[in-house]
């Protein structure tokens, strides 16, 4: 467990080090996600303390956002004033989300299906 | 013989320690994970919103304020990086299984995510929010963890971008299946790719529940989705901010 913490945070760090020098928009754990995500395709496996941690990460990533939204204390005034525009944006934009996505990968297959159905017929 | 403390003073001690945010964030996510075990897993018992919402109360009935409970949760707080860096495994673990479906989840991804910002952004504006709420709705499709880092970026408060995540995440959970059944989308791998999403982190652990390769895909689209919007929405809003005006 310790072993795939360590490799998470060397990788974060790198990611860190390039964001501050190099590529400053992009946050530096998303630079350190592309790293460890080339190095993973390099070796072509995942080793089994890494998967551990990061199977642990994803059930509770929940947990690590509790302190920052916690925050929404200090917006209470302001979001209670906009209530009606926040939720109703919240709302059609999560169904239209899901349904376009949904129906574009749709088309976009079945598309390729038939392409590919008529290239095997020529 | 040793002073004996005045209850008041034990408390202006431990509420000065950091360990006093750590436990009220962590027992209470505790107990929310614990409820929302019992119910099943379903979607409205979220334990994101669960802790979130006793800790607000907490803190407000002992008049902590927000700085200081921060101070001590900011140790939570910090792993967020982390975990966004172990998005790489799901990530590289969908790669493996999508074989020659790339091109299409790519479209599918950007198209999606263009779509969610869009909305949200749009309907909040004209609906009259101000520039902090319609500000916070670019990343609010997003993985958490993510959004936060883009919400700093593009200058807008990661706090209302966490909690429009987390509320896009329950709606997510709650609305997708009968998004899909309605679409007439029967197959696994889209019906994940989709809430992957639009329903990220709360929409993975349901699509998990129902099919193992709707969860691959959904956390694939999750991972994919958060790193397309963190290169791409700053580059893109740094030639669009003169027309959108904020």
């Amino acid at each position: 467990m310790i072993s795939g913490l360590v490799q998470l945070f060397l990788w974060q760090g790198l990611g860190e080090l390039l964001s501050k020098f190099f590529l400053p928009s992009i946050p530096g754990p998303v630079l350190g996600l592309l790293l460890l995500l080339v190095f993973l395709c390099v070796r072509g496996q995942v080793n089994a303390d890494l998967n551990g941690v990061a199977d642990a990460f994803r059930q509770h990533l929940g947990l690590l956002f509790v302190p920052a939204s916690v925050g929404v204390v200090l917006f209470l005034p302001d979001l209670k004033t906009h209530a009606l525009a926040v939720s109703t944006a919240l709302i059609v934009s999560v169904i239209l989300t899901i349904g376009v996505t949904a129906v574009v990968l749709k088309v976009c297959w079945y598309v390729s299906l038939k392409r590919h159905k008529g290239h095997r017929h020529d | 013989m040793t002073k004996r403390l005045p209850i008041s003073e034990v408390w202006v001690y431990l509420s000065g320690d950091p360990l006093f945010a750590l436990i009220i964030t962590l027992a209470t996510y505790q107990i929310g994970y614990l409820l929302y075990v019992r119910a099943r897993r379903h979607p409205m018992v979220n334990p994101v919103a669960i802790s979130v919402i006793a800790t607000c109360l907490i803190i407000q009935q002992l008049k902590m304020p927000y700085e200081q409970y921060f101070a001590g949760a900011q140790f939570v707080h910090f792993l967020l990086g982390t975990a966004t860096v172990a998005l790489a495994v799901p990530i590289y673990t969908g790669f493996k299984r999508m074989q020659g479906r790339i091109f299409h989840i790519w479209v599918a991804l950007t198209v999606g995510s263009t779509v969610s910002i869009a909305s949200a952004v749009a309907i909040a504006k004209v609906m009259g929010a101000g520039d902090n709420i319609v500000g916070s709705m670019y990343a609010k499709s997003v993985t958490a963890p993510i959004a936060m880092g883009i919400a700093e970026r593009l200058n807008v408060s990661p706090t209302l971008t966490a909690v429009f995540t987390v509320i896009t995440g329950m709606l997510g959970a709650i609305l997708a299946p009968y998004i899909l059944n309605a679409l007439k989308v029967h197959q696994w791998w889209i019906r994940g790719t989709a809430i992957g999403v639009g329903a990220h982190g709360l929409g993975i652990t349901r699509a998990f529940s129902v099919n193992e390769e709707a969860g691959v895909f959904a956390s694939m689209a999750m991972g994919l989705n958060g790193v397309i919007s963190a290169i791409g929405l700053p580059i893109v809003l740094t030639y669009l901010r003169p027309y959108l005006g904020f």
